[in-house]
């Protein structure tokens, strides 16, 4: 395993909201599935990033 | 103001109510447009106006919050025709909005990068979609966000404009707008968080 792969939550964090802006390269989508395989307040944080996305969808249409 | 303008709308009106309770994610749609919180205002003063005397013209095949927000749209444009010509766009100060943002995160997280409140498992949040008064929390917790970070996140997610576009008319780069939006979400998070859903045991639901 390559030692630079590693991914703190921060940083994790910031891969995860920028998936929201462009497609994650194979090597940030490698490490990031290393972090949230381990990583349960980071796998929350994606649930509630997709919460977050389809609440505005929502938000912009609500009766 | 905007009490006492909205009281000088017929309240015999019996969409008034209906019309009224879309004023806050108007507000939130103006600003996203204008950055000027009195300008936003009046704009959305002038079109909820036009919405109430010209209610008979919706024929409920968009929502009504849709149909309010076209309205809408033509008082911004009209501002900002108004506003361009008064002044040219002051673009924003790239670096120091990086630097804000950043050391904002810097607290996030700790030295080792783990969050210092860590997200929680939110419980059935579908179905806070279904409450008013979730929706009361997410548009004070959009309001609460600091107004480059709020309007960039109401462009992107609510609007679901393209990140590009965004960033040409905010006039920053690329990797500017993504930092702004990381910010955003998390701020969002915690804020629902503890005004929402880590509240489920006190408002029941």
């Amino acid at each position: 395993m390559d030692a630079e792969d590693d991914l703190n939550c921060r940083q994790a964090s910031r891969l995860l909201s920028l998936a929201c802006e462009r497609p994650l390269d194979a090597r940030e989508l490698r490490s990031l599935k290393m972090h949230l395989d381990e990583c349960l307040m980071c796998t929350n944080f994606e649930m509630q990033l997709r919460f977050l996305h389809k609440a505005s969808e929502v938000f912009r249409n609500a009766g | 103001m905007i009490l006492s303008t909205a009281m000088t709308a017929p309240p015999t009106n019996p969409r008034f109510a209906e019309i009224e309770s879309h004023r806050g994610y108007l507000v939130r749609y103006a600003l996203s447009q204008l950055r000027d919180q009195q300008l936003a205002e009046e704009a959305v003063q002038e079109a909820l106006l036009a919405a109430l005397e010209g209610i008979g013209k919706f024929d409920g095949r968009s929502t009504l919050r849709t149909w309010l927000t076209s309205i809408l749209r033509f008082k911004v444009i009209d501002l900002q025709r108004r506003l361009v010509a008064e002044r040219a766009n002051v673009a924003l100060d790239d670096d120091r909005i990086v630097e804000d943002h950043d050391a904002w995160l810097d607290d996030m997280f700790d030295e080792t990068g783990h969050w210092r409140s860590p997200p929680q498992a939110w419980n059935d949040p579908e179905a806070a979609l279904e409450q008013r008064r979730f929706w009361e929390a997410f548009e004070m917790c959009l309001a609460g966000l600091p107004s480059t970070a709020s309007r960039v996140f109401f462009k992107r997610e609510v609007l679901g404009e393209d990140t590009p576009v965004i960033c040409k008319d905010e006039g920053i780069t690329s990797s500017n707008c993504w930092v702004i939006l990381h910010r955003a979400r998390i701020a969002l998070r915690g804020c629902l968080e503890r005004n929402w859903f880590g509240r489920e045991a006190v408002h029941g639901r």
